[in-house]
């Protein structure tokens, strides 16, 4: 897992035997979301509809599918293109075997997440949240002027509470793990 | 029809039985202690003579049999030897020579259920050995007289549908000289087929090589061929159905039409042709298409004016009568063969492909409408936004198809008929037309159609592995813009094309259920109808005496619909080339006087049977209509007043086995219900395979698992039975008798909890499910399952019982015994 999730070219490396985990897709099937993972017969109208694969040069919802069925556990995991879905649900909505591609797609970043593979840009926003309550840091600047406008100030976030639910998911103990094995 | 009495004992004649203990070499002998078995046979009530033979089945063996029945006036028989499956028939034969009814005969397995599977425990053999016959004497003694049931056969055969497939039905049924009704909804027979234009892999032209089918079918003598008409109703069973047929009104005269045209030619109003899928036009008075069989026109009311110029035209021939009715028609026939073929589904409600938004959009059917010679434009392909012949066309593959959402299955000929329009087109304007197929899978696993494949891939026909999921059109020039993903590239891809061809879906027949509901046929998930067997018997409909022919029973092409239907009429010949229909009478009989539906609405047999062949009528008693009924005895195990018997599975007959099986130690034992076809015959396999299995189990054959009444389990665990197993035949589709299985699983499913509920250790009282093939998981399980029964003890499950006995004969007071 590389620290900048940016369309870089995905793994075209040829998979080893090794790599292939044939349990993985009964593990999928059983989660949430993912249920219907396996009958899934590779048609491409996931990636024909997608917005995000029509601009992105690796982002295929489809081979992401493939790659969780043939059972490449790490290297679908591991996989920086895993978070450009824009999660716009047009995959679900089209696919014609019902699969919500979607939400097989969110499983696996809650597997990936597990691991602690989450790019550093996720990773900074939730330090972001975690210090204001915002997604990312408001300059100075931009309150200054609000005053000077005449705009009531912003809202103070709740750091504290939004901690306590992170907490709750075990989220910033997936976050560490993963700073530790660096 | 002979309806003996039930549940009573053959009070009249003193029981003589002779039990016929056979050595079967020393395949028996050589582990069953035969001169035990003898001796413990002769100690046996009402049994008179034992004797025992090297070879039962042998002449000499069965002489002894015939010998005894005439010398010691035997009036029942039991056979101790192999398997009932193996020489039930054999021995059936032998007594009915001697002058016993064939049905006082039974006989006891104690070679594939004895010595075959207890080998190195030949004294456990042996004792299996002896309550395997004292269970057959116990059922013999309440054996009865049974004769088969014969029905008398009407020689002619009503064929459902004039396609392809009905066509050829009719014709074959017609060429071995019987008399067919060939029933057609629309003005004329034909099918689909006579709507296109080739046919592949061999292009040879639709019209050319049906066309003279057509008029043999119109001219041959045996045949009558009643169109334009619907079915209102079927009545009876196999070898006597009586239908009711409405021939709609067409107000031209059958017997006067001459065919000549000329009405057509001064008739002034014209209107969509629906046989051209409304892209070409028609007359208010025509035929559908010139080649119609039969030769008759027809006004449609909904568009003539009533101008009369055709009345005039016609002239002396006088056929044409505004006046003229519906009529109803009454015939009778032996067998019915339904062939109504398949729709088109129209993609309206797929707005990302824009059919019937996009003008040049069409699906399958109406470009062969296009590309046909004879078609509205000649056999020019247009696009309907200029009239101008496309410079590049997309083919769409399953469009509705292997779809979640509308239908889930494969159509079968799409990926075939996709290739011909390619060639067709290829071949048509060469390079002058770029032409692309979107497909997921390419399926050409017929006959020459691989090389079909080919032969539109040299043609430079582009094949994009990928499913389109939109199509946006160009508004200036009515372009198509289709996106998809090019799966072999990874990458999405965006083709523009003149035009668009959507290989739609084939889908079932426009009211396929209201047929379902006169015949009593059932149709799968899928729309189809379901068949009696899925490979043995494909072309059977579940109710005797109806089969099925083309795509009606699964979407076909041509030539499968072809051998189907020359199959469907083989099939219907085996019941009308027979004076009378003989029926096996194990079935199922009612007691009228203990039928409750007389009082309430009961109904639940006539629910539960997979045939349909029990009628209900308000305040009536269940009626079993005997030839429809194929003894499987489901609904003697449903229904709650016990008012129904199956001849020959009594349940007098079969709690005699379960007491005779559980009258010593039953704690020790394990009773097992076996139905004939698949548990029984695995576990025959577990004993010719000689895997060896704890001799603790006492097995009684059921016709199907659906018999398994609830009262037998209860009465063998009140009997304090150690196990109670019930095997079946496996879900889904396994089962001989449709779904028996289902409805004992439902049935055991509720009685399970019940007992568990009422402490019974749940390992006590399985359904398992064992193919015929499947002797090794059979003897797997009995050892399983004995292995459970030594783990929980004899202590406890005597405490359980004890503590069970109480409720369940409360459960069993009703019963009288």
């Amino acid at each position: 897992m590389t620290e900048t999730a940016t369309t870089k070219e995905p793994n075209r490396e040829p998979i080893k035997a090794s790599e292939i985990d044939p349990k993985f897709k009964y593990e999928l099937s059983r989660m949430h979301g993912s249920e219907k993972i396996l009958r899934c017969f590779q048609c491409g109208t996931c990636t024909s509809d997608c917005p995000v694969a029509r601009y992105s040069e690796t982002y295929r919802p489809r081979t992401i599918i493939r790659m969780a069925q043939l059972g490449l556990r790490d290297r679908v995991l591991n996989s920086d293109t895993l978070w450009l879905c824009a999660a716009c649900f047009t995959c679900t909505d089209r696919c014609p075997q019902d699969i919500e591609v979607a939400s097989v797609i969110r499983v696996l970043r809650n597997l990936a997440a597990e691991k602690g593979c989450v790019p550093i840009v996720f990773k900074e926003q939730i330090a972001s949240v975690l210090e204001s309550g915002y997604a990312y840091k408001i300059p100075d600047l931009r309150i200054k002027k609000r005053e000077t406008q005449g705009l009531p100030p912003l809202p103070k976030g709740n750091p504290a509470s939004i901690s306590k639910s992170l907490k709750g998911v075990k989220f910033l103990e997936n976050i560490e793990k993963k700073s530790e094995q660096q | 029809m002979s309806q003996p009495e039930t549940d009573k004992q053959p009070a009249p004649e003193q029981l003589r039985i002779g039990v016929f203990i056979c050595h079967c070499g020393l395949n028996i002998a050589g582990t069953v202690d035969i001169k035990e078995l003898v001796e413990y046979s002769k100690t046996i009530p009402d049994v008179v003579y034992v004797k025992e033979n090297r070879y039962t089945c042998a002449d000499p063996g069965q002489e002894e049999i015939r010998k005894g029945i005439r010398d010691y006036k035997l009036n029942r028989v039991v056979v101790a030897a192999c398997s009932p499956r193996m020489h039930e028939a054999t021995f059936r034969r032998t007594v009915s020579e001697a002058g016993l009814n064939p049905f006082l005969f039974e006989m006891a397995n104690i070679r594939e259920f004895s010595s075959w599977c207890h080998p190195s425990t030949p004294k456990e053999a042996t004792e299996r050995a002896k309550d395997a016959i004292k269970m057959a004497v116990a059922k013999a003694r309440l054996l009865m007289p049974l004769q088969t049931i014969e029905v008398p056969v009407t020689n002619k055969a009503l064929v459902i549908g004039g396609g392809i497939a009905g066509m050829n039905a009719a014709l074959d049924l017609a060429e071995m000289g019987f008399k067919v009704y060939l029933l057609e909804k629309s003005e004329s027979i034909g099918g689909h087929m006579a709507a296109l234009d080739k046919t592949f892999p061999t292009l040879d032209c639709s019209i050319c090589i049906e066309g003279p089918k057509m008029v043999d079918v119109g001219r041959h003598p045996n045949i009558q061929i009643i169109a334009n008409a619907d079915l209102i109703k079927v009545d009876g069973y196999v070898g006597n159905f009586k239908v009711k047929i409405r021939r709609n009104p067409r107000y031209v005269m059958a017997d006067k039409c001459t065919g000549c045209g000329e009405c057509k030619d001064v008739c002034p109003i014209e209107f969509p042709n629906e046989w051209d899928l409304n892209l070409g036009t028609r007359k208010a008075i025509s035929v559908p298409f010139d080649q119609a069989v039969p030769l008759i026109y027809t006004i449609n009311k909904d568009y003539c004016i009533e101008c009369y110029k055709c009345v005039d035209a016609c002239g002396a021939r006088e056929a044409i009568n505004f006046e003229q009715k519906p009529e109803e028609i009454d015939i009778e026939v032996g067998a019915i063969i339904v062939a109504t073929g398949y729709d088109v589904y129209l993609p309206y409600d797929m707005p990302l492909l824009g059919y019937g938004k996009y003008l040049n959009v069409i699906t399958s059917m109406e470009f062969e409408r296009l590309i046909l010679a004879a078609g509205p434009t000649g056999g020019k392909v247009i696009r309907q936004s200029d009239g101008q012949k496309p410079h590049s066309v997309a083919f769409i593959q399953c469009v509705g198809s292997r779809d979640k959402n509308k239908y889930p299955y494969c159509s079968n000929y799409c990926c075939m008929y996709t290739l011909k329009h390619v060639v067709q087109l290829k071949e048509k304007y060469k390079e002058d037309i770029e032409v692309y197929v979107f497909y997921m899978d390419m399926r050409s696993p017929g006959k020459g159609y691989e090389e079909f494949y080919d032969r539109a891939r040299e043609k430079g026909v582009n094949f994009i592995r990928g499913r389109v999921s939109r199509i946006d059109e160009d508004p200036k020039t009515h372009n198509l813009i289709l996106h998809s993903e090019d799966e072999n590239l990874g990458v999405p891809i965006e083709v523009e094309a003149e035009m668009v061809v959507l290989a739609t879906a084939s889908i079932p027949k426009k009211g396929s259920d209201e047929l379902a509901r006169i015949l009593n046929l059932t149709r799968g998930a899928d729309g189809f109808f379901m068949e009696s067997h899925p490979k043995l018997k494909p072309l059977d409909a579940p109710t005797d005496g109806i089969f099925f022919a083309g795509a009606c029973q699964g979407l076909k092409d041509i030539p499968y619909s072809v051998s189907q239907g020359s199959g469907a009429a083989s099939r219907a010949a085996t019941v009308i080339s027979k004076p009378t229909w003989k029926i096996e009478p194990i079935v199922s009989v009612i007691d009228e006087s203990k039928c409750r539906n007389v009082t309430v609405k009961c109904g639940i047999c006539a629910d539960k049977c997979p045939y349909q062949a029990i009628k209900i009528e308000p305040n009536k008693p269940a009626q079993v209509i005997t030839a429809s009924c194929h003894g499987c005895g489901t609904c003697v195990a449903e229904c709650p007043q016990d008012a129904i018997t199956q001849m020959h599975f009594t349940d007098a007959q079969i709690l005699a086995q379960i007491r005779a099986a559980l009258e010593k130690d039953p704690e020790d034992k394990i009773l097992a219900f076996l139905c004939n076809w698949c548990s029984y015959a695995g576990a025959d396999l577990a004993g010719t395979s000689r895997f060896e299995y704890p001799p603790s189990i006492r097995a009684i054959r059921v016709m199907c698992s659906g018999r398994v009444d609830r009262d037998f389990i209860l009465e063998a665990l009140r009997l304090g039975a150690g196990m109670v197993l019930v095997a079946a035949c496996h879900l889904p589709y396994d089962c001989h008798y449709i779904s028996g299985n289902y409805k004992m699983k439902a049935r055991t499913d509720a009685l399970k909890g019940m007992l568990e509920k009422l402490g019974m250790s749940p390992e006590r009282f399985r359904v398992e499910y064992v193919s015929a093939a499947e002797g090794v998981h059979y003897a797997e399980l009995i050892r399983e399952i004995d292995a459970q029964m030594h783990a929980l003890g004899k202590e406890k499950i005597k405490a359980e019982n004890a503590k069970l006995k109480p409720v369940i004969e409360n459960m069993l007071k009703r019963k009288k015994q």
